[in-house]
This record gives C-alpha cells, sequence and structure tokens, in this order.
C-alpha cells in the first residue's frame, strides 16, 4: 500500500468553495419550520400546558406537546448495551417520551414543538406557549444522587442507579493487595464536555402519503445505525424510513444517536402533510445536544517490592444525565472493560461500573467513548506510583509493559490485544521529544519564571468491533461506464473520498480520481457499520480492498473475451489486462465503459468481510509550562508517537491526531459542563461560558509513526480517529503535576484552569509558609 | 421591511426583507448562499465570517439593513473562475479542513487577517483566528494553511 503524504483531499474542492451540503443547506418544498420549547427547570411536575395563546401567533400552524408523544408511542429509546450483571439484571430504559409528558427531568428537555410558516414566527410563538410547572428537587451530581434520601429521577430506577456492572476476579485482586508492597491509591474525575461539532443539529422530514414513508435529512454518522434507532423509537418499518445524508459538519459521538427532535419533527410532518424543518441554535445545543465523558473513578494499584504491577481495581460512577441515550452506557461501561489493564501486564483486576441518573442533559459517546477515561486513569496510577516508588515513569512502565512475546494477549478482563510494541512506542518517543534532555529546559523555564513539567502516557484502545455483524462494500459501473464504490459509513471529516478511493485505486492500479465514493445512499441494500469507533478505515475500508481484488477476478473472464484469449491466459497488473506475451492488452476502466448500460453492468459486485477491533496504540509524551502568578498553563511541547499500523494517508491520519490532541487539552484545561447545584440550570451555556480550544492551544506536535501491522484487517490498518483524545488527558495532566509536585500539589482534576491551578499554588504556597514557621 | 441593496460577489441584488433579518440570513435564505454557516447564536464561531467593504465581519451580528448599499464577498467569490484564491489553496494543501464547517469563515477571516497583516508570526495568527472555531483539526494545520497563503500572496 502506498503511502500518502499529500493532503488535497477529495472532498475539499466542494468545501473551501461553499459547496458543500449540510443539513441546514437542505430545503423541501412547502416545508414549514419547527421550534422547540425547552424546560427552563432542572426537575419539575408539568401541571399544565396552554398552547392556544401560541397558535393564535402569526404564522403558526401547529403545536404539540407531550400527549403526541404518547398517542404516536414514541417514548422508547433503544440502547447499544444488551448484556446483563452477574445477578442477572439488565439496564432501565426509563421512558422519555420526545416531547416531555407529565415531568421534566432536566433543563432543555423537549416540551412542546411549535410549527410555523417560517422558523422565526416558530420561535416567536413559543413565548406565547404558557407551561406551569410544580419544582421537585433536583440533583445534578452523580455521586450525590446515589447517597439516601437523593431526590429521585425515575420511578423505575430505585436510587437513581440505572444499573451496576463489574468485570474482573475481585478475590484475585483482594489476595494481590494483600501482598503488595506498596499501593497507589487515587481518585480522578473526567469531567462532563460537550461534543460542540461546529455545525448544529438539524434535520428535515417529509412524510409521504402514498407510501406511508418518511424522508428525513439530518445530520448523522451513517445510514443503517441511525435508521436501526428511527425504527427502534417509533415503530416505524425500516423500508418506511428514507434517509438523503450529506455532509456532516463533524460528530464526535454526538449525532450517533437518534434524538426526541427526529421523532416530533415525524409526528409533525405526518399530521401536517408537509414537510417541517429544524435547526438548532447553538444555546439548545448546549442545553439538548447529548453531553460526552462525566465519570467519577477510583482506582487503585497493587505493586510489588520490584515494582511489578500485582493488581488493580476501578469504580467508575457515571454520570448518565436524565435519561439515557442510546450509546452512552456502552460507552461509559462497556468500552473501557476492554481496556482495564492498560499496556501493562497486570495479572489480577476487578471493575465496577455504576451508571447514575441526574438531572442534567443525557450522556453519549464522545470521541474516544469511555477509552480516554480508563487510559486516563491507569496513566495517572503509573504516574503517582512512579513518584511514590521514586521510580523514573518511563523505566517502571518498562518494568510492567505487556512483552512482545505475549501478543495475542488476553487481557483479564475483557480484551485480546493485537500485537503492538510498546516499549518500542516509549523509546521513539522518548528519543523524539529528548527526554533526558529536559532538566535543562526546566531550569531554563524556572530563571523565566515558569514551572514546567514533563508527562508521558503510554495507551491503547479498543477500537469499535461493529454493531453490525458484517462490513459490505459494492462497486457498480455508473450509465458512462464509471467506477462507483458503496459504504454505508459516513464522513463527518475522516475523509473517506480520500482514502476509501485511494484504498480501491491502489488495489487496482488506478489514478485515484477514476473512483468516486457514495457514502450511506439510500436505497442501497448494503449492511455495515456506521462511522464512530475510529472503525471506518479498519472495516469498511479493508472491505474496499477486497472488493477491488474481487473486481479484478470478476474481470478477468471479460477480459480474456475482449481479447479472445483464456482467461487463465491473462495477467492483471496497473489497471491492464494484458496476454501472457504482452501483445494484447485492454485497461479495466475500458472494459467497464464497454460493458456501460448493460443492466446490470456486469462488473457490479458486493463484497464483505467481518472485521474485528484493532488496538492502536501509542506513547504521547508533553511539556506544560505554568505560570504561577496567573495560573495560565501553556502546552510548550507535544510529542506523538504512534502505531496505528498501515497508514494509507499520512495527511489525514495525522489530521486525525491533531484533532484527538487539541479535543484533549480542551478537557484537560478548559472545557467543562457546570450545572448549578440548586437549582440545576447549566451554567456554561455558551462559547463565551464554556472554553472550546482555540488557535495555540496545541502550537504543533512533533508526529512520530511506530506501526505494528494489523493482522486482524486485510489493510493492516488500526483505527487512529480517538487515538489522539485517549492519549492525550494523561499525558498533558501529568505533566502539569510535574511542574506542580516540587510545591508539594500531587493532584489536580481536570479542567485545569487558571483560577483552580492559582488557588492549588496559593494553598501550597500557604502550606509551605505555615511549615516553615 | 426593509428594502435593501447590495452586491455579492460582483452581483447586484435587491431584496425586501423583514427588519430584523440578519445579514447571515439574508446571504442564506434569500440569496442562496448557504456557503457561509451558522455555528453559534451568540456571535463567537466565527462559521459566519464574510467581507464586507473589505473587512471581515461576521454576519450574525450585522442586520442586513446595516448592508444596504454594501459590497459583500462570500467564500462563493473566493475563487477566479476554476482559480482558486491563495487561501482556498492553501487549505486544501495543508490539510487545514476536516468537515469543513468551520472552512468558510476560516478562510474569510484569514483572507482578511494576511490582507491587515501580510507576513503574521505564529501568535499573531493565533490572535487573528482567535475569533473563529474549530473543533477538528486543532489548528495546527490551519495555522500551516495560514502560513503558506502569506507566503503566496507576498
Amino acid at each position: 500500500m502506498s503511502e500518502k503524504h499529500a493532503a488535497n483531499r477529495r472532498e475539499d474542492l466542494r468545501l473551501i468553495t461553499g459547496r458543500g451540503r449540510y443539513s441546514s443547506d437542505m430545503n423541501l418544498p412547502g416545508q414549514l419550520h419547527a421550534a422547540f420549547l425547552r424546560s427552563d427547570h432542572a426537575h419539575a411536575e408539568i401541571v399544565s400546558i396552554d398552547t392556544a395563546s401560541a397558535l393564535k401567533r402569526p404564522g403558526a400552524v401547529a403545536v404539540l406537546t407531550g400527549d403526541d408523544a404518547l398517542a404516536a408511542g414514541y417514548k422508547h429509546f433503544p440502547n447499544l448495551l444488551t448484556f446483563t450483571n452477574k445477578a442477572g439484571a439488565s439496564l432501565i430504559k426509563p421512558q422519555r417520551p420526545v416531547l416531555a409528558h407529565g415531568r421534566v427531568r432536566f433543563v432543555g428537555e423537549t416540551v412542546a414543538m411549535v410549527v410555523a410558516h417560517s422558523a422565526a414566527e416558530a420561535r416567536d410563538a413559543l413565548d406565547a406557549i404558557e407551561v406551569e410547572y410544580r419544582d421537585l428537587p433536583v440533583v445534578v451530581d452523580a455521586e450525590e444522587a446515589l447517597q439516601p434520601g437523593a431526590p429521585q429521577l425515575h420511578a423505575n430506577v430505585p436510587g437513581n442507579l440505572n444499573f451496576e456492572w463489574d468485570t474482573g476476579d475481585a478475590a484475585a485482586v483482594e489476595q494481590a493487595f494483600k501482598q503488595a508492597a506498596h499501593v497507589t491509591r487515587l481518585k480522578v474525575v473526567s469531567p462532563r464536555v460537550i461534543p460542540n461539532p461546529m455545525e448544529p443539529r438539524a434535520a428535515v422530514i417529509g412524510y409521504d402519503a402514498a407510501e406511508d414513508a418518511y424522508d428525513i435529512y439530518t445530520n448523522s454518522q451513517g445510514i443503517v445505525m441511525l435508521r436501526w434507532q428511527f425504527a427502534a423509537l417509533t415503530g416505524v418499518a425500516e423500508d418506511k424510513l428514507r434517509f438523503h445524508l450529506h455532509d456532516v459538519g463533524g460528530s464526535f459521538g454526538q449525532r450517533s444517536a437518534v434524538y426526541p427532535e427526529h421523532g416530533a419533527l415525524m409526528i409533525a410532518a405526518k399530521k401536517l402533510g408537509r414537510p417541517v424543518k429544524w435547526v438548532s441554535s447553538r444555546s439548545e445545543g448546549f442545553l439538548s445536544d447529548s453531553h460526552g465523558r462525566g465519570i467519577v473513578m477510583a482506582g487503585e494499584l497493587a505493586i510489588d517490592k520490584d515494582g511489578k504491577f500485582l493488581a488493580a481495581k476501578y469504580q467508575f460512577v457515571c454520570d448518565m444525565g436524565a435519561y439515557l441515550t442510546p450509546t452512552g452506557t456502552a460507552s461509559h461501561v462497556r468500552n473501557p472493560a476492554i481496556c482495564t489493564t492498560g499496556v501493562y501486564k497486570i495479572p489480577a483486576l476487578y471493575a465496577n461500573f455504576r451508571v447514575v441518573m441526574t438531572n442534567t442533559a443525557p450522556v453519549a459517546a464522545y470521541r474516544g467513548a469511555g477509552r480516554p477515561d480508563i487510559a486516563y486513569v491507569i496513566e495517572r496510577l503509573v504516574d503517582q506510583a512512579a513518584h511514590e516508588l521514586k521510580i523514573d515513569r518511563a523505566e517502571l512502565r518498562r518494568r510492567n509493559f505487556i512483552p512482545l512475546d505475549a501478543f495475542p494477549y488476553k487481557t483479564p478482563t475483557m480484551g485480546v490485544y493485537e500485537a503492538s510494541d510498546f516499549n518500542g512506542c516509549l523509546t521513539m518517543a522518548l528519543k523524539a521529544a529528548d527526554y533526558d534532555g529536559f532538566p535543562a529546559r526546566r531550569a531554563a523555564a524556572a530563571k523565566r519564571g515558569k514551572l514546567r513539567g514533563i508527562g508521558l502516557s503510554t495507551t491503547i484502545e479498543g477500537t469499535a468491533a461493529g454493531m453490525f455483524p458484517k462490513d459490505q462494500i459494492a462497486i457498480e459501473f455508473n450509465a458512462e461506464g464509471q467506477l462507483e464504490v458503496f459504504t454505508v459509513a459516513l464522513s463527518q471529516g475522516q475523509g473517506h473520498e480520500t482514502t476509501f478511493a485511494q484504498i480501491v485505486a491502489d488495489t487496482l492500479g488506478i489514478d485515484a480520481t477514476d473512483v468516486t465514493l457514495r457514502e450511506s445512499v439510500q436505497g442501497k441494500k448494503l449492511e455495515g457499520n456506521h462511522t464512530g469507533g475510529s472503525r471506518s478505515l479498519v472495516g469498511a475500508g479493508s472491505i474496499c480492498k477486497v472488493a477491488a481484488q474481487k473486481l479484478i477476478e470478476q474481470a478477468r473472464p471479460l477480459a480474456a473475451e475482449a481479447l479472445e484469449l483464456e482467461p487463465s491466459q491473462v495477467e492483471y497488473a496497473k489497471g491492464l489486462f494484458t496476454s501472457r506475451d504482452g501483445s494484447k492488452s485492454i485497461g479495466l476502466l475500458d472494459l467497464a465503459k464497454k460493458h456501460a448500460g448493460a443492466n446490470p453492468h456486469p462488473l457490479n459486485l458486493m463484497a464483505e468481510g467481518s472485521v474485528a477491533a484493532t488496538f492502536p496504540n501509542g506513547c504521547h509524551i508533553a511539556e506544560v509550562e505554568i505560570d504561577p502568578e496567573t495560573g495560565v498553563s501553556k502546552i510548550a511541547a507535544y510529542t506523538a508517537c504512534d502505531d496505528c499500523g498501515t497508514v494509507i494517508n499520512h495527511a489525514i491520519v495525522e489530521g486525525q491526531i491533531h484533532g484527538g490532541v487539541a479535543m484533549g487539552a480542551g478537557q484537560v484545561f478548559g472545557e467543562q459542563v457546570m450545572y448549578d447545584k440548586a437549582s440545576g440550570q447549566l451554567l456554561s451555556g455558551s462559547f463565551s461560558d464554556y472554553a472550546m480550544p482555540r488557535a495555540g492551544w496545541v502550537g504543533g506536535i512533533n508526529m512520530n509513526d511506530h506501526p505494528v501491522i494489523s493482522k486482524i484487517n486485510v489493510l493492516g490498518a488500526k483505527g487512529v480517529g480517538e487515538s489522539g483524545c485517549t492519549a492525550s488527558l494523561s499525558s498533558l495532566v501529568t505533566a502539569a503535576l510535574d511542574a506542580l509536585r516540587p510545591l508539594g500539589i500531587h493532584h489536580v482534576d481536570m479542567p485545569l484552569t487558571p483560577p483552580r491551578v492559582w488557588q492549588q499554588i496559593q494553598r501550597a504556597k500557604q502550606l509551605q509558609q505555615t511549615k516553615a514557621k | 421591511m426593509a428594502k435593501i441593496q447590495l452586491t455579492v460577489n460582483g452581483a447586484s441584488h435587491t431584496r425586501e426583507v423583514e427588519d430584523r433579518t440578519l445579514l447571515v440570513d439574508l446571504l442564506r435564505d434569500h440569496l442562496g448562499l448557504t456557503g457561509t454557516h451558522i455555528g453559534c447564536d451568540t456571535s463567537q464561531c466565527g462559521c459566519c465570517t464574510v467581507h464586507v467593504d473589505g473587512r471581515a465581519v461576521k454576519s450574525c451580528t450585522m442586520l442586513a439593513a446595516q448592508v444596504n448599499g454594501a459590497t459583500v464577498v462570500t467564500i462563493e467569490g473566493m475563487a477566479s473562475g476554476d482559480k482558486l484564491h491563495p487561501v482556498q489553496q492553501a487549505f486544501t494543501d495543508c490539510h487545514a479542513l476536516q468537515c469543513g464547517f468551520c472552512t468558510p469563515g476560516m478562510i474569510m477571516a484569514t483572507a482578511a487577517l494576511l490582507k491587515d497583516n501580510p507576513q503574521p508570526t505564529d501568535e499573531e495568527i493565533y490572535h487573528g483566528l482567535e475569533g473563529n472555531l474549530c473543533r477538528c483539526t486543532g489548528y495546527i494545520n490551519i495555522v500551516k494553511a495560514v502560513k503558506q497563503a502569506a507566503q503566496t500572496l507576498k
């Protein structure tokens, strides 16, 4: 496989010239516009809703409420987590009518929907809806929600504990802890964040009465996953749900799920017989987009006298918000369980997960989806243990890495790791980062009055194994005989049009511009997985290669016929079928054109395969400088060494790492969803209250590549979409901590905002002064 | 209602719009120029950046009525025929876009930044793009693209 460094993606031209087509750009003839009334109470009974005045407002056509949602029966959201715990209990799925009925449970919950002739008129009419609420006590913190006497959100979720699940061998872990020479304990928080892809949510939904079918235009991560969820929520058969998908302005897990607004738009479109369009404002998005992370993690690591890890145990308290999203619980429970051992040989492991309901926006997958969280607690434990044992952090890791000869490595919890070279990655990263030269940089920073620290992470993650058992790819030739590749994946910025076309073109030995990718096309009968969990390249991308190989074999007899030879006498290379003696040849594409217009085209084909999870890993090393006068942290240097197997397109892979690291930096230094404890009001409801990473937060990344080719798929690739996020949380926090440890600060929780860091420094200084006295 | 006459990407338009219509809505809904995007409702994300009389403006911060008589350039007006504007070219060359949603605003902001400051330092680029949010790229390649464009435009 060639390694392409150039950028200039296939999708770029339309996107840089303003010709991208995003959800809010979609319009259907005769469409009406919707606006949602959202609860401004975090927990309350709905005593009454009066919609009469709103209906009289100019342009108003209809007002829908929870009664309409119940009448339609749209109240059961599907959930990806299907396993039971050791006691045989399953997840509880509290009902969530697509418009609230009887009670609201978080600020931002959809209470009513106005449909009007224009979006402005719909928004105006919202003000005329009168809702009487009777307030109920509020709980916004997951640990507090578990306390006796906490406000109860759902009658069928006693104590707000929706599900408790554990994995590993508790007895073996307890035994190992008894034998430990040293135990390191930590409690860390992965704060709740908002994915905030730059494109707000939007949808246009029309109803076709003749076919009893719906036409749906919305942002998505892929047609199959979304169709399944829409059908599960609404009871409408999948073949009556016609999705028309297009450019997507980022997702990061936020668009993998069906939302209540989708269901409400379907009810309105059918009731009114006209398409209905809704475009979320960013303010609505902060309130009602699925949030991410929100986990309190306690970890303990047992270590023997030689610095070898004996056992680890974890307790996760996962804040799921007021209702379960389809993806949130699997993200917070299943995904971290796969990698509880990190990159280390830890013989005994145990993890306990509690899924908790609070009066906050529902939580779902967010880039990494549980993988960065488990990696973060492990790496913080290792960093802390190294400090406590006075062993160099790289050296402690080396003593405990899963060795090269141990693969495939079956972890004591859920994972089976494919081959990786953790020590190789670490060694390359240490060199690239000039780890040995760090003391001089720290001293130089000190002269400038800055606290400089270095932090490292060595992490691994299991990319999505796939919800759907197969990934299928179709290759078809259109009326002009041009090659088109069909997949149910859907890029939200990952550049599939470039990489998938490149895979097919490289396999066939033709120019990539002769291959066109078509994603999530309505009416194509293909199975496969959506784009999420770093999966599409290793899943759909691999099958692109299989399909291209199949195409050569399918074309061979036709080429032989055209050349008047036997198929065995025809050789294929670089896009050409050639006779053995080289005297006669025909190009694959010319052959396809010869048959253009045939229905079906004789070269059309479908290829499929089951592709398991891959295990990308790497070592990231960060240097952070803190100004003790202001508490402001800056990333002074960042080195990444990643093993994502075979790289198909370097520019795109680097872009994924850049973006992932920056997202990690956002969570580490700024981002945090804040709710007021007493009222449950969202305090971080706009880009001025919520610190999104800005240009310069990550100045540059020293990129290094240490691939161990994956044997799980024909490309040899490992998913890279989330690696940057998984590695950066711990590298950045431990770098900051390394800067602060000389002051006696040995714990900080994300986000390391300037006030939080400054206050810690002040407290530490006071403590030192007190001691000196 | 307000009657507006303006020039957008070289073409003259006259429209009658509700008084409260924002410039971004005029461009998107009335003129069909959907390359200008809306990423927030608080004038912070910069996705809707266009040029009004040669200056970068977040088009959600202006009423359509305020651009009466003005000359507006949007992302659709940046290329000359098939020839991309150097900033557009730099964005694709440097892989400075992923999902592409912030990109039109980012390109418009960059073009204006380079007009004011043809050879910006890294810090000046960070400052110049402070009002434009990107969630995909980590800005690293965007900064690279700004520098490439600065070289081309020199």
